[in-house]
């Protein structure tokens, strides 16, 4: 839980520090506004942090967000990030029903390890291509 | 959510305004930290909409407290 619940955290700052930028780009009359429709149904403020409510949040910068593909590193990512938020669900709901094929059956350190290592690995990937893409809409570095 | 720090301007409660909105009161519900353009402060906001809430964030600069009452 701890886990996931840092790497939701890291995805909304990063989706946060974005917003500001874009925002910080336009008339100072529509500063509010931009900044209501960058906060409106935000899925990484109420949900966990998959790739869907990933994808749905940051392709509001007007990218497509293929996480899978993006990166040859990425399918074992998005393998263990879903290992990793079916594990978060099962333990802060107590589910007594047994993971399905493919999902460790208990938890041990290595696949947490595991599954930390990727999450690392997606955040690196997150910060450059939102880096990449500000950089195309602003015309200038954001960071 | 970011830890509330006592010297900070606003504190979590705390009865704001957005400046050059057309919102009214509205209320600090989490200090989201230095996450402006060069480190400004960003706060998440509550104001008041009809059915339910809704929750913008802004930078610290632009917001004006409002007293109680007022």
């Amino acid at each position: 839980m701890l886990l996931s619940g840092h790497f939701q955290g890291f995805c909304r700052d990063l989706y946060s520090e974005c917003s500001q930028i874009c925002a910080a780009a336009v008339p100072a009359g529509l500063l509010t506004t931009v900044q209501a429709q960058f906060a409106s149904e935000l899925k990484l403020n109420i949900s966990n942090p998959t790739v869907e409510n990933i994808r749905k949040d940051f392709e509001r910068f007007g990218l497509l967000l293929d996480l899978a593909s993006a990166d040859p590193a990425n399918p074992i990512r998005v393998t263990h990030l879903g290992h990793l938020n079916f594990w978060r669900n099962a333990v802060a709901h107590q589910k007594a029903t047994p993971p399905p094929a493919g999902v460790p059956p208990v938890l041990v350190l290595a696949d947490i390890q595991a599954w930390r290592a990727s999450c690392t690995g997606f955040a690196t990937f997150l910060d450059d291509i939102m880096h990449h893409e500000l950089l195309r809409i602003l015309g200038a570095a954001p960071w | 959510m970011t830890t509330q720090n006592l010297t900070d301007p606003f504190q979590i409660g705390d009865l704001v305004k957005i400046r050059n909105s057309g919102y009214g009161r509205a209320r600090i519900v989490e200090l989201r930290g230095a996450l402006g353009p060069k480190g400004a402060r960003v706060y998440r906001v509550q104001v008041r909409r009809k059915p339910r809430p809704a929750y913008i964030e802004v930078l610290e600069e632009q917001l004006e407290a409002v007293l109680p009452g007022h």
